[in-house]
């Protein structure tokens, strides 16, 4: 998941329109780029009377288990040293409810409370404590809901899986829709961040399976089973397609308990795989370089891309290699992109993708690459005159 | 726990749209404390009625409201109440004893009309506070009726994106301190019509107006009658002296007037109070605009201070 980065805020001196204060502007940057979760800034508006150019409201976007939450932060433009107030989602309006009765019994020591008591406009950390400590705060709410939920099944499944690390549940209910809960489970517990050399994520790259349970009546004799879906963070994309995995089936009267572990092994293992198809990748590239010669450009993490230019006569072209995460099984794309050639536009003539060439996953790695050179070799002849035809037109 | 539910919010329509008033005037945000009394009104009875058991309905009337023109104006930023800050602007609002603290109210522009995390925080400590809770005014006959707390809450707001049409919205809550939650409650606005009997027969007075002592001073008798006679001009220079606070000159004595035997002649005695009373609230009004006009620029002033020091605090 790609956190939103902030753009540089504007010059902190001047006051142009459409801006935060530098106090409040201060805050919601470092939260912004602090928060170790998806968190983005979905609609900012100005509550001021004189100065509508004076952004003081803010909508949070914040990802909680596999969804996101909704929160207006209000501040007040015409005090910006002042702490902000928080309006929930319509749909969570017991929430308050439960972080100020938590915050009496436990002495308002750990609750948000204290961080609006003491709020300190001048250290930008401020804001993102506070969210922090409220999107932990409607975790337990949530799991309180969930347990409240009277029916057999769910309890029990609560009671094997609620030891997990991470995991996440939420109770949607509402006037016209069923009542679900919905479980984000957090699979392998592994780093996969560690085991990518050079990695440049910067957020822990995870894979988890949503589970959600239709509340069920207490006549229903058998109960239906979960919906199930892997979700991942999306950068693992790079090195591992999760739609390519096929869940395990659903036995009737299965438990998560029993389900999981089997889910995992198999995930586990392709995980690995995954990872060590990096290499494979890596001396592909390689050993096209020494057909090709030294690529001019090249993934050197995930090995993904590579770009060679070469040359048929005096005809010089570029060869884009473009390799999926199933390669060796699935042959590479190239790309033929002429260096002398261009269209109307300006820009220089591309070939289309072409996957159809000669090709086998048993063959040894330097063979593949020959066996591209050596395709290539009859294919510049076509693409040049491909790259010639627009011109006779003139 | 006892906490007997609200069922109706009855406010003036003069009352409710001079607080959407203040509101709407105010630089930013604001809050303040609402006054009233909770009433209650026994069902009419209609042999037409399907449910002829319905039980009796408990009415809240807003009598008058202080509106801060801030926030934060008696809890800190948690929601925390300070009850020295609270009980100071209850007491400055020295209100007849029938209006009690019924609870408050937050306006804030451009935001959607719920009760955020502070508001709910204020209204759980205003509402769990044991100082100040205050009777019903007319309880049921029965046993003991509970007392009551401040527990209701108007949160006004603004839409965020602006209309032609609709430019302020309105909604009541009560904070039933038992469940620790808001109960959204329908507002009765009252103004003057047979609808609103109930309200009128639960009417009562509450302006300072001295009592007329019939035929003062009138008969000679009077001056002889030694302690008596103190009394009643101690009672007589008091009048006098509240009399004075409307209109100066007037004598309590040519009150008397206004009534009995002579009073059909006595018109211009009338046209006099009220013309002295006109002139004064003319030189207050001047009062006011002067000094409304030193405060406004004033406020610029601060606000303009305001937006310096947080940019220079900024910039450290």
């Amino acid at each position: 998941m790609l956190s939103q980065r902030h753009t540089p805020s504007r010059s902190a001196t001047t006051m142009s329109p459409e801006t935060a204060p530098p106090l409040i502007a201060a805050q919601l940057n470092y939260l912004l780029s602090h928060f170790p979760l998806l968190v983005k800034i979905e609609n900012k508006w100005s509550g001021s009377k004189y100065y509508p150019g004076i952004l003081d409201r803010f909508t949070l976007v914040i990802s909680y288990c596999l969804d996101v939450i909704k929160w207006d932060i209000i501040f007040d433009a015409e005090s910006p040293m002042a702490a902000p107030d928080v309006i929930f989602g319509p749909d969570d309006e017991n929430f308050q409810q439960f972080l100020v009765l938590r915050g009496e019994e436990e002495g308002d020591t750990k609750s948000p409370k204290k961080f609006l008591n003491d709020w300190n406009s001048r250290d930008p950390t401020q804001l993102m404590l506070l969210i922090q400590e409220l999107r932990d705060q409607y975790m337990s709410f949530q799991k309180k809901r969930v347990a409240e939920v009277d029916d057999d099944r769910l309890k029990f499944e609560i009671s094997t899986i609620v030891a997990r690390e991470g995991i996440e549940m939420h109770m949607s209910s509402g006037v016209d829709k069923p009542e679900e809960v919905k479980f984000s489970v957090p699979l392998l517990d592994m780093n996969i961040n560690k085991m990518v050399p050079g990695c440049p994520w910067k957020h822990k790259q995870k894979i988890y399976l949503q589970v959600i349970y239709p509340v069920e009546k207490k006549y229903v004799s058998t109960p239906s089973a979960p919906r199930l879906k892997l979700v991942s963070t999306t950068e693992l994309k790079s090195i591992f397609s999760i739609d390519d995995v096929k869940l395990p089936t659903w036995l009737n009267g299965m438990c998560m308990a029993e389900y999981l572990p089997h889910l995992e092994e198999s995930l586990e293992n392709q995980v690995l795989e995954a990872v060590s198809l990096i290499d494979v990748r890596r001396r592909f590239i390689e050993a096209l370089a020494l057909q090709f010669g030294r690529p001019l450009e090249a993934d050197p993490v995930f090995c993904r891309k590579a770009t060679f230019l070469a040359a048929s006569g005096v005809f010089t072209f570029l060869v884009h290699v473009l390799i999926s995460t199933q390669f060796p099984k699935q042959q590479p794309e190239l790309m033929l992109q002429s260096s002398q050639h261009f269209n109307s536009q300006g820009a220089p003539i591309k070939s289309l993708f072409l996957t159809e060439y000669p090709w086998s996953p048993r063959w040894e790695i330097p063979l593949m690459a020959e066996r591209i050179c050596d395709y290539l070799t009859d294919e510049a002849l076509n693409f040049k005159r491909y790259c010639n035809e627009p011109q006779l037109q003139h | 726990m006892e906490d007997p539910s609200i069922d109706k919010v009855a406010i003036s329509g003069p009352a409710l749209a001079s607080m959407i008033q203040r509101f709407s005037t105010s630089q930013g945000s604001v809050d303040g404390l609402i006054f009233g009394h909770v009433s209650h009104i026994a069902p009419t009875l209609t042999d037409d009625s399907p449910n002829s058991t319905s039980s009796a309905t408990l009415i809240a009337t807003i009598t008058g409201f202080f509106c801060s023109g801030s926030t934060h104006s008696f809890y800190n930023s948690s929601g925390r109440v300070d009850p020295v800050l609270l009980r100071r602007l209850v007491l400055a609002q020295a209100q007849s004893p029938s209006a009690h603290l019924l609870g408050w109210f937050s306006g804030r522009r451009k935001t959607h009309l719920r009760p955020s995390l502070r508001e709910f925080s204020v209204s759980n400590a205003l509402s769990s506070n044991p100082n100040l809770t205050f009777p019903i005014q007319n309880p049921p006959e029965g046993p003991s009726s509970p007392n009551l707390v401040p527990s209701l809450f108007l949160l006004f707001a603004s839409p965020i994106t602006d209309q032609t049409i609709h430019t302020h919205e309105y909604r009541a809550y009560h904070f039933r301190a038992s469940k620790h939650s808001f109960e959204p409650k329908s507002i009765q606005i009252v103004n003057i019509g047979p609808a609103f009997r109930a309200q009128y027969e639960n009417f009562s007075p509450n302006s300072p107006f001295p009592n007329l002592p019939f035929e003062l001073r009138v008969s000679p008798m009077i001056v002889d009658r030694g302690e008596e006679n103190l009394d009643q001009l101690r009672q007589v220079n008091k009048d006098q002296s509240e009399l004075d606070m409307c209109t100066q000159g007037l004598e309590v004595g040519s009150l008397s007037r206004l009534m009995g035997s002579e009073a059909a002649n006595y018109t211009t005695g009338v046209e006099d109070l009220y013309e002295k009373m006109l002139v004064k609230i003319e030189s207050l009004t001047t009062l006011v605009e002067k000094s409304s006009a030193n405060v406004l620029e004033q406020e610029n002033l601060n606000r303009k201070l305001r937006y310096k020091a947080a940019r220079s605090a900024a910039l450290e």
